[in-house]
């Protein structure tokens, strides 16, 4: 089986969507004869059309984001323009997606993950599913076990991809574990993570003294 | 009260007469507003680097037309995004225009109504609101699926959304709004 993976991260190589993909891909190719294409939205700006001629052959594409501004970001946007032409051409093609976002939980994937299902019919493809995953901003600052979990969990999606085709649904529950996080839950992780992620990012470049800095107006 | 118009017309004559009517209307209430016409502007796509949160707190670290954004914004009451739906959502010079909006929002999180979000970074905020061109295929789906992400996606740029209208209803219905607002 062969599949097409776009990485959709405006950060490119160095991105999460990338190092959760690295374990799904590794999974997937544990299976004799798969084989992976990767491709970068941000470095195919702005014609795509290296992405877009892969897509019209391929058999199985996996779009993966991080959710900015509760939806695709815009260079993935404009990659999604980009395949316009094909619409109704490829009615075999398996489209699928990863959406990530940055938060505690998981719900906020779920509003653009029905806009991916919607534009997949729309084009005329066939959806294959989205594997939607909150909590992975700073994954370098998380506690290792937590990563591991999450890197092992999309190990075992790709595997089990690379079996049968499909994206496993008791799978992807998992992997969207949690979906919500009760308010005082939220309260604890928000202290941690305006802590260890964002307060010593500002400390590091000397600049924690300008955190809520108003460039715009001060009395704006 | 301040209107922005993020205009995102990729040059349909329907939604460019939309626009100029919208325009009019705002002139005879005597209604201010800034027209940004997007496809004319350079701004690169957000890339997601955090500095305007980690580095150079509440400013991007490109310098280009993503400044005109961020000030025009944040000193609005009503931000209206005036764009052809393409392929379901806003042509995609509306996305990168509100990717590059993130700097006027706090990295830190906070609880929203059982949620996390950003922290405000200012006091006040605009509202948002779309005034839409649907494609000859737009159905009722679409339409709550663009609703449901841009009333996630004001909460989030601690906005709100006033209202979604589309072109095909006339403008009378987008001027009422912003009367109303």
């Amino acid at each position: 089986m062969k599949l097409t993976f776009i990485n959709g991260s405006p950060r490119g190589v160095s991105s999460n969507t990338g190092k959760l993909m690295e374990h799904f891909i590794s999974g997937f190719l544990e299976t004799e004869g798969n084989s992976v294409d990767t491709f970068y939205v941000i470095k195919e700006r702005p014609g795509f059309e290296s992405i877009i001629s892969a897509v019209s052959r391929a058999e199985n594409v996996l779009l993966g984001f991080p959710l900015y501004v509760d939806a695709m970001p815009g260079s993935v946007k404009e990659f999604i323009e980009g395949l316009a032409p094909l619409k109704g051409k490829l009615p075999g093609l398996k489209m699928m997606y990863l959406v990530q976002n940055g938060f505690p939980e998981t719900c906020h994937n779920r509003y653009v993950e029905r806009y991916c299902e919607k534009l997949t019919h729309r084009l005329g493809f066939t959806y294959g599913g989205a594997i939607c995953k909150g909590g992975c901003e700073g994954l370098s600052v998380q506690p290792p076990f937590l990563v591991e979990k999450v890197f092992k969990m999309f190990n075992e999606i790709g595997r089990a991809f690379g079996k049968t085709g499909e994206l496993d649904s008791d799978l992807l529950a998992k992997l969207a574990h949690p979906e919500h996080v009760k308010a005082e839950n939220i309260k604890q992780v928000a202290q941690m993570v305006n802590g260890f992620l964002w307060d010593q990012w500002m400390k590091k470049n000397g600049v924690e003294h300008l955190s809520f800095a108003r460039p715009y107006g001060e009395d704006l | 009260m301040k209107v922005l118009i993020l205009n995102g017309s990729k040059g349909s004559p329907g939604l460019n007469d939309s626009i100029e009517a919208l325009k009019s209307g705002l002139t005879e209430k005597h209604v201010e507003f800034t027209e940004l016409k997007l496809n004319q502007m350079k701004y690169s796509p957000c890339r997601g680097c955090f500095n305007c949160w980690v580095k150079t707190p509440g400013s991007c670290v490109f310098k280009d037309d993503g400044d005109i954004i961020c000030r025009e914004f944040i000193t609005s009451d009503l931000i209206l995004a005036a764009a052809p739906l393409v392929l379901g959502y806003p042509a995609a010079s509306v996305k990168n225009a509100l990717d590059r909006a993130i700097p006027l929002v706090h990295p830190y999180l906070e609880e929203v109504d059982g949620e996390a979000h950003h922290m405000k970074r200012y006091g006040k905020y605009p509202a948002m609101a779309f005034m839409l061109e649907k494609e000859s295929d737009t159905d009722a789906d679409d339409m709550a699926i663009v609703n449901e992400i841009f009333t996630r996606a004001a909460i989030n740029l601690r906005s709100r959304l006033a209202f979604i209208k589309y072109t095909d209803e006339g403008i009378k219905g987008v001027l009422d709004e912003i009367n109303i607002h």
